[in-house]
């Protein structure tokens, strides 16, 4: 805290003198007469002490946290999605605890009444009946699910986890925007916010008296323990997969929860229960964190097209047999006629206001409201009243509202944003703000996440808050009076450690991992190929010698064009890949990932910047040593689970494949001269050939050291071991001591290269042995990836 | 009238399957003029797992789960039916342009509320074609059943009955293009000419007596399970039910089988099966008058 007290206010001041907000818009950091609030006042001394260059030093250090964490934001446009950095505004909202509580109080209320229409919607329907919701509205809506009217939740509860969009009018108080209840999203993103921004501020953050937000998620996570009861059944998250705009997240939260992150694919219904698809069998589900849109969730009662859902999920929730948070159904309170009757229907069924009103709503179905919204138009905006498939209902203005289509609309206050402040060009500017407010529901009641997502705008147009169209994120901190605790994930009290169960692995993360290794091990192989491809055509510049045809058929065999310096073909593989590696990212470490993914831009920017030679043999060297540090990471980091093993598979049969066709082809009585060194050069062994034979290469030697002798990693017999040693340890390898039929198999292939001599594992019995590799690829997928 | 109905229904696949699978075919229990004496479904090979319930509209529902590998599942439907006319009423519907207010008055969401089908469901959408076709064959000045019935003639007037035209799949916009399907089709292009001036429409599954009084002609649609349309004519009047395949209100030769606001909501078989080949559908209906 040094420096001169004058000096320091001099700087705040400059600072908070050259923000101004806009005139008739309220402000977070400022008074409507121009004084700096209270709350904001130490934060902002803090910030002022700091020299610019050292600010621009710490937000570049919160932004590379979220870069290296892989946080990215899937944006759609015109032409298909990208992955944006994710955009963090570094200075947090602040907020006062007193305000922070009631906001915290009117939201718990707001879920408690969403609970209860939630209940009579898909209960008795006493609220249109009694005329505090027009029915037309509930009917017209795509998100009112006719299936799931009459069933009770399991759990007891239709809402679990809730999120709302508020924000603060002209006068001061806090309006609620949007009901987020279907598939509320961002709570991962505000812990990854938190980490940043705290990052940024690291030294102010811990002193600052803000509230952690891990203790939500841990309270959250105990209580979906609750939700599941007695039994020991699993939890999972239940996502759409890897197109979803919000994957990341659902990964992410996965990892952090330590619950399973599951696909429809991965689910099946038997008996009335819902299971996962698993490696060893079907193993019980009884809770089910949903991040899929209702309609797409049962293709045999919902939108039967949907390829994400799960045949016959409706009819094990109305058996009661599984708990879904939030439960099917609940996306028709989001629809915003129910804005225009949510003030009534709380006096009917709470006896009192809301404590935070939603934005001020009128149904255009009624012909009053319709007059009415019509008569003032100029200060509403029209939205449509209720959800439809298959895209939106098309938009009129408001002198075309009609008896006909009056029922499809809403009119609703423009609403006017408050503004907060975002560093821009080296000054603070105001910026429009929506908060984005998470609630749990506890066994005590709702909690609200303290803080930790707001989205601010891109423009000082108070009307226009959304991250689609260029708006940022920022972190919130509640600010207390007094040293808050630090809170985590771990459970509060010493309870006696127990190892928890091993998670089962889904049949579809096995596949997965099983083809990324092969995928990698597939690529790198390629590489090498061409590697030695580029270096005898660099030196000799011919590429018709004997040997070079050869080796350019069999590249050309394996549908690899060798006149492109990093071939189509090759990014193709690496692309696989990715693929594969993107529909596990809850398995796998943020290094690997980023990892994998550079090797894939760095080929293509080779693939742009090389030519056929030289320049392409050390282009194939650059990616070689990406390629070896991403399985190298894979292999000495990767904790053993059952995932690693199909990945390690992979890779082994991968790899036994390629050296066996190698050999096969290249080991002929009449193979080009040259072609015994070019095999050991592809096989990394020039070392170990010169080292244990002392002569030149000759087909026996060859044959020995890359097809039988058990040392070497790059021969078939090692990697027969490899896989023969893993499949071993899969669960279901030995039932009731009789070996599986693929144990059996691979024992078989083991054997017959193990009994060989290098005089007659001839090139027949070479392609022999290829057949009985790919043939345990398929018992592997048959007896596990199915 | 007492009918005896058998159904037999019969799905191959090109390549083994297993999957699940949610029967509508049996005949409706009331709600009016038609009551079920009684009925078994018969299901080969023997499934997994059979739930039998009833869906939100009231028609019964068998779920069906196959686990092991199936070449061809079989479904037989027998029962019993007592159809009975209800007296021909006078036409106690409202006019059209006050139908509207009735609709508002109900307030409910039950499952015979109007109000589930009087805006698009997942086969029927609105379409500017449809909306003017719709416009152009309303009548001026008429009560709603009046207006109703001159949609159904001009549907039978314009449509060209041709089972090789469409498939169940085919959207409603492309028969109403070609100017031709089947019931199913021309059920469809009736509820949405409907929906479009404003009267609530659903879509009736159901069977039709096989031979034909002494003396009258054999209706369309006798050899499979046919469709219909229902039509909410006010509070008075209540659903009215119009076969525009064959221009006639429904009457003791027509028995229900499923209420919904499309196909969707009625199909027979809807089923999620694992297969990678393709497959095929056979049905064959039989409905006879006892005595």
């Amino acid at each position: 805290m040094a420096g001169a007290p004058g000096l320091k206010a001099i700087r705040t001041d400059d600072i908070a003198a050259s923000y101004r907000p806009l005139a008739g818009v309220a402000d977070e950091l400022k008074t409507a007469d121009g004084s700096i609030r209270p709350v904001w006042r130490p934060f902002l001394d803090y910030l002022a002490r700091l020299p610019a260059d050292e600010l621009a030093q710490r937000f570049a250090r919160g932004d590379s946290y979220l870069r290296d964490a892989g946080v990215y934001f899937r944006q759609y446009g015109q032409r298909g999605s990208i992955d944006r950095a994710w955009p963090l505004s570094h200075i947090p909202v602040l907020l006062h605890e007193d305000e922070w509580s009631q906001i915290a109080s009117g939201l718990s209320q707001r879920a408690d009444l969403l609970e209860l229409v939630a209940a009579d919607l898909y209960g008795p329907g006493n609220l249109a009946a009694n005329g505090f919701l027009p029915a037309a509205a509930i009917a017209g809506s795509a998100e009112w699910l006719r299936p799931m009217v009459g069933t009770q939740p399991a759990s007891g509860h239709f809402l679990h986890f809730v999120a709302f969009d508020i924000g603060r009018g002209p006068s001061g108080e806090w309006w609620v925007l949007e009901d987020r209840v279907q598939a509320p999203s961002g709570a991962g993103f505000a812990l990854e916010n938190r980490v940043a921004t705290a990052r940024v501020f690291s030294d102010y953050y811990a002193e600052a008296h803000v509230p952690r937000v891990a203790g939500f998620f841990r309270k959250f996570r105990e209580s979906l323990g609750g939700i599941r009861g007695a039994d020991d059944n699993g939890i999972a998250i239940l996502s759409p997969g890897p197109m979803n705009d919000t994957y990341y997240e659902h990964a992410y939260l996965a990892r952090y929860l330590g619950l399973a992150l599951l696909e429809g694919e991965d689910l099946a219904v038997e008996k009335g229960r819902v299971v996962v698809r698993s490696i060893s069998g079907t193993r019980p589900l009884s809770v089910l964190w949903r991040r899929l849109d209702s309609n797409f969730a049962d293709p045999l009662e919902l939108d039967g097209a949907s390829k994400l859902g799960t045949a016959g999920l409706l009819g094990a929730v109305r058996a009661g047999n599984i708990s879904m948070v939030n439960a099917l159904g609940t996306g028709v309170l989001e629809e915003k006629a129910l804005f225009a009757f949510f003030p009534g229907i709380c006096r009917h069924l709470l006896g009192t206001s809301l404590e935070m009103p939603n934005v001020a709503t009128w149904w255009c179905g009624g012909d009053a409201e319709r007059d009415y919204v019509k008569a003032n138009a100029a200060g509403m905006v029209l939205r449509p009243a209720m959800s439809v498939r298959g895209g939106a209902r098309q938009a009129v203005a408001a002198s075309d509202l009609s008896a006909r289509n009056g029922r499809h609309f809403v009119g609703q206050e423009s609403v006017t944003l408050s503004t907060t402040p975002a560093w821009e060009n080296g000054a603070l500017v105001p910026r429009p703000l929506s908060l984005r407010v998470f609630l749990a529901r506890t066994a005590e009641g709702w909690i609200a996440m303290p803080g930790g997502f707001a989205r601010i705008g891109h423009t000082n147009d108070p009307k226009a808050v959304a991250m689609q169209s260029g708006g940022s994120v920022a972190d919130v901190w509640v600010v207390c009076n007094a040293p808050v605790k630090a809170d985590t994930m771990l459970p509060l009290k010493s309870t006696p450690y127990v190892r928890p169960r091993p998670g089962t692995l889904p049949s579809r993360a096995a596949d997965n991992l099983f083809w990324l290794g092969r995928y990698v091990e597939r690529a790198e192989g390629t590489m090498r190929l061409l590697r030695a491809y580029f270096i005898r055509l660099a030196e000799t510049g011919d590429a018709e010698s004997p040997l070079q045809a050869e080796v350019r058929e069999y590249i050309e065999d394996l549908g690899v064009d060798p006149d492109e310096a990093v071939p189509e073909a090759l990014r193709d593989i690496i692309s696989a890949a990715l693929g594969s590696a993107a529909k596990v990212r809850d398995r796998f470490s943020v290094d690997g990932w980023m990892a994998l993914n550079d090797l894939a831009e760095s080929a293509a920017k080779i693939a742009h910047t090389s030519s056929v030679g030289d320049d392409s043999a050390r282009a194939m060297s650059v990616l070689l040593r990406k390629i070896t540090g991403f399985s190298g990471l894979m292999h000495d980091n990767m904790y053993r689970f059952t995932g690693w093993r199909f990945l390690t598979i992979g890779r082994a049969l991968e790899r036994a494949l390629a050296m066996t066709s190698l050999l096969a082809h290249m080991t002929r009585e009449d193979a080009a001269d040259g072609s015994l060194d070019f095999v050991v050069e592809v096989g990394d062994s020039t070392l170990s050939h010169r080292r244990r034979y002392a002569v030149r290469t000759a087909r026996p030697t060859v044959v020995d050291l890359l097809g039988l002798d058990a040392m070497n990693p790059r021969s078939i017999m090692y990697q027969l071991g490899e896989i023969r040693d893993q499949i071993g340890l899969l669960p279901g390898a030995h039932a009731a001591g009789e070996m599986s039929d693929l144990s059996r198999a691979v024992l078989r292939v083991h054997t017959d290269v193990a009994v060989r001599t290098p005089d007659d594992f001839s090139a027949e019995a070479l392609l022999e042995c290829y057949e009985g590799i790919a043939g345990l690829s398929e018992l592997i997928t048959e007896a596990y990836l199915k | 009238m007492l009918y005896e109905i058998l159904l037999h229904t019969k799905c191959t696949y090109a390549r083994a399957a297993a999957g699940r699978q949610l029967l509508r075919l049996m005949p409706a229990d009331g709600p009016t003029g038609q009551r079920l004496i009684a009925g078994a479904i018969d299901v080969k090979p023997q499934p997994a797992e059979r739930t039998d319930s009833y869906d939100f509209f009231g028609n019964r529902t068998t779920e069906v789960c196959f686990s092991g590998h199936n070449e061809e599942v079989e479904f037989t439907v027998r029962a019993r039916v007592d159809r009975f006319g209800r007296p021909p009423s006078l036409d106690l519907s409202p006019g059209l342009d006050r139908l509207g207010s009735d609709i508002a008055s109900v307030m409910s969401l039950e499952p015979l509320s109007p109000h589930h089908y009087v805006d698009a469901s997942p086969l029927v959408r609105s379409s500017a074609e449809i909306a003017d076709y719709a416009r152009s064959i309303t009548p001026s000045g008429a009560t709603t059943i009046e207006t109703v019935t001159a949609i159904s003639q001009a549907i039978h007037r314009d449509m060209r009955y041709d089972g090789e035209a469409t498939e169940v799949d085919t959207p409603l916009e492309e028969a109403f293009a070609k100017r031709r399907g089947v019931c199913q089709d021309f059920s469809h292009i009736m509820i949405a000419c409907l929906r479009e001036i404003g009267v609530p429409a659903g879509y009736v599954s159901g069977f039709l007596r096989t031979e034909p009084p002494k003396g009258k002609p054999r209706l369309q649609g006798s050899d499979a399970m046919h469709a219909w349309v229902q039509a909410w004519c006010g509070l008075e009047a209540g659903w009215v039910e119009f076969d525009p395949t064959n221009n006639m209100l429904t009457g003791l030769d027509h028995i229900v089988a499923a209420h919904g606001r499309d196909y969707s909501d009625v199909a027979p078989v809807r089923g999620v099966m694992r297969t990678s080949g393709g497959q095929e559908i056979a049905q064959s209906v039989d409905v006879l008058p006892l005595g």
